[in-house]
């Protein structure tokens, strides 16, 4: 199985050649490369590569994947080759832009509604959690094409309130 | 000695201060409202009681309801903790009235240091150097005076304020009004009072803060300093003791240390209180304010001390004697801590509230944890982010800095984002390492910190790893999960 990665910016190909717990994976055209690996704990993966031990973190984050090991931080995104290849919603976004929770809260304010024409800069919905309020902008001028933010709702990091176009 | 107490507060302080009194064999009485029924103070505690709905306008903070909380119960004696009704005035005066004992100051001590404004009047009185600052709340007028008879930058402040609200840096004049305004409002929303005044600006300023602890027969001694430089929107995220500035120049500590107990003694304090300085780059040490209550922060004075400030609180409040003189108070090593907060630094230190999947607890030689967190616990998002605090002591700084990184990869908080893996990033910081300190610290090291560069081998191993946890069956997204003959490879490749 090949999956094109972009690993903190930069492209990747990896493939995998046998699954877990033997799992044996090549990177681009470099050579095929053995490690063992574990699954100690959902998201958790002990991997030992070339005699040496890594206990490496997956968390999901809205497109992509954090993985967290020895104090370093990656996003990763990883695409599947084989499955047909429209673009991402994020590419896609150039006319259209999603205005998305940026972290788990309670919507406090919603200052727009379906229909409305917005400026770019113009605050769209107050998100708040622990004490904080983050006045979620749009980042273009158009129009408030969807509008799912009630006030007072829960909402998830990454759930994406409001669409502009 | 009081044979019940209760806790007007939730989180890690009311487990920290009910361990205390469970070894002192004093009952325990929590308050919870309905956020945290099932939260680790509640569970821990003898009796409890709930004081309404999770606003804590409706619970933590409802005076009345406590009061009928304690006694309901039979409780002698309330400890405040830190935050919420803690440095109230009003509360501390409700409990007298009650015939209940506060765990701390006077009523009268707290309302003369919990204006920012008549702290520092009294500072002034009591010989100690102060910031540059107008005398009182400031109009817009005044504050124009103020910047050009001082220069910019300028710092607004909340008169009532704490915690970094109502807090705002002005670097020139034409900002001065709408960040007057906001500072304001912010302050109106936190304090219920709107009112601001001006200090100078100090440059690259050291946080360092001098612990008081004093009885009610006029004794009083300091339990040396903390520095707590580490920040990010003005409030502490690591604090250390000895403070490595004062380690270098050991004669601060006597000098910072007697000035504290003038400012406490004029204000007529008793019980644990905290005087915090500024420091700047020639070491000149200037007042900011007086902490009427217990600090986040005071493990690591219990470390280097071996003190329990929360036994003496109690004890101080029961009318016993400091025994305690100040040549007996000895510092011994070096103790670091690092406030574990649900946010995620990557995101500008955001919120991260949700329940904690997994929770694996760093132990060994030297380490103290004070939580409230459990495996499957939800973090509330009506409170305060913080989680818990990670401390540890060692012989030296560099010990406890190769202790706190060592302890950082065993802590491992799943299900919400911490701020543990920037904590490691921090102490192997070479500016920190060397003790260079100052407020600005974070935003430095977020500028200076160029995209990390791990080793090519982790970066194989990390995507490795996610392109395997992207193929396994429940990291797959719904949609995704339609396709027959790739829900199949994908659970072959963990098989």
């Amino acid at each position: 199985m090949k999956l094109n990665l972009t690993v903190n910016g930069a492209e990747r190909q990896i493939e995998i050649l046998a699954p877990a717990p033997a799992c044996r994976f090549r990177l681009g055209d470099g050579a095929e490369r053995a490690a063992d690996v574990a699954l100690p704990a959902p998201g958790v993966y002990s991997i030992l590569l070339d005699g040496r031990s890594y206990d490496v973190h997956v968390e999901r984050a809205p497109g992509h994947w954090i993985v967290v090991l020895e104090g370093h931080r990656f996003e990763i995104e990883v695409r599947d080759p084989r499955r047909w290849s429209r673009p991402s919603a994020g590419r896609a976004g150039e006319t259209i832009e999603t205005v998305a929770a940026p972290m788990p809260g309670r919507v406090v304010r919603v200052l727009v509604a379906a229909g409305d024409s917005v400026e770019a800069g113009q605050g769209v919905i107050v998100v708040e959690a622990m004490k904080m309020q983050n006045e979620m902008k749009a980042s273009r001028s158009g129009r408030v094409l969807t509008l799912t933010a009630r006030e007072g709702a829960t909402v998830a990091a990454g759930e994406v309130l409001a669409t502009i176009g | 000695m009081f044979r019940k107490v209760l806790i007007a507060n939730r989180g890690e302080i009311a487990v920290r201060v009910a361990r205390t009194l469970h070894e002192m064999g004093i009952g325990v009485v929590a308050v919870y409202s309905d956020a945290d029924r099932a939260s680790l103070h509640v569970r821990m505690a003898d009796e409890a009681e709930r004081l309404g709905p999770a606003p804590s306008s409706e619970s933590y903070l409802r005076i009345d309801r406590i009061l009928d909380a304690a006694r309901r119960h039979g409780a002698e004696a309330i400890h405040p903790g830190y935050g919420f009704l803690s440095e109230n005035a009003e509360f501390a005066a409700a409990c007298e009235h009650a015939g209940l004992t506060f765990i701390g100051p006077s009523a009268e001590s707290i309302r003369a240091l919990g204006s920012k404004t008549g702290a520092r009047k009294s500072a002034i009185q009591a010989g100690i150097p102060v910031v540059p600052g107008t005398a009182g709340a400031v109009t817009l007028e005044e504050a124009r005076a103020f910047g050009q008879a001082h220069g910019y930058p300028v710092l607004l402040k909340a008169v009532a304020g704490g915690g970094g609200k109502g807090m705002r840096r002005v670097e020139r004049e034409a900002d001065l009004e709408s960040a007057l305004r906001d500072a304001s409002s912010e302050a109106e929303r936190a304090f219920r009072s709107p009112e601001i005044y001006l200090e100078k600006w100090i440059e690259q300023p050291r946080h360092i803060e001098i612990q008081v602890l004093g009885d009610r027969h006029g004794n009083m001694v300091h339990l040396g300093e903390r520095e707590c430089s580490i920040q990010r929107r003005h409030q502490k995220v690591i604090e250390e003791s000895p403070s490595p500035l004062v380690a270098q120049h050991p004669e601060m500590r006597q000098v910072m240390g007697e000035a504290a107990i003038r400012a406490a003694r004029a204000a007529g304090y008793f019980n644990a209180g905290t005087v915090e300085l500024l420091v700047d780059s020639d070491r000149r040490f200037y007042f900011l304010e007086v902490n009427t209550r217990l600090q986040v922060e005071h493990p690591i004075t219990e470390l280097v001390t071996g003190l329990d400030l929360v036994r003496w609180q109690v004890e101080i409040a029961a009318g016993a004697r400091l025994t305690l003189r100040q040549e007996d108070v000895a510092w011994r090593g070096s103790a670091i801590e690092c406030r574990i907060y649900a946010e995620d630094p990557y995101n500008n230190f955001l919120p991260y509230p949700g329940t904690i999947t997994r929770l694996v607890r760093p132990l060994g030689p030297g380490i103290r944890i004070d939580g409230c967190i459990y495996e499957g616990w939800t973090v509330p998002m009506e409170y305060d982010p913080l989680l818990a605090k990670l401390v540890v002591w060692a012989g030296s700084r560099d010990e406890a800095m190769a202790r706190m990184i060592r302890a950082l990869g065993e802590y491992d908080v799943s299900g919400i984002r911490t701020n543990v893996g920037f904590f490691r990033q921090i102490f192997e910081d070479g500016e920190f390492r060397s003790g260079r300190l100052h407020t600005g610290f974070i935003d430095e090291f977020f500028a200076r910190q160029r995209p990390a560069e791990p080793s090519a081998d982790l970066a194989v191993v990390a995507a490795l790893a996610a392109a395997l946890h992207s193929a396994a069956p429940e990291a797959t997204p719904a949609a995704n999960a339609a396709s027959p003959w790739l829900a199949a490879g994908r659970q072959e490749l963990l098989r």
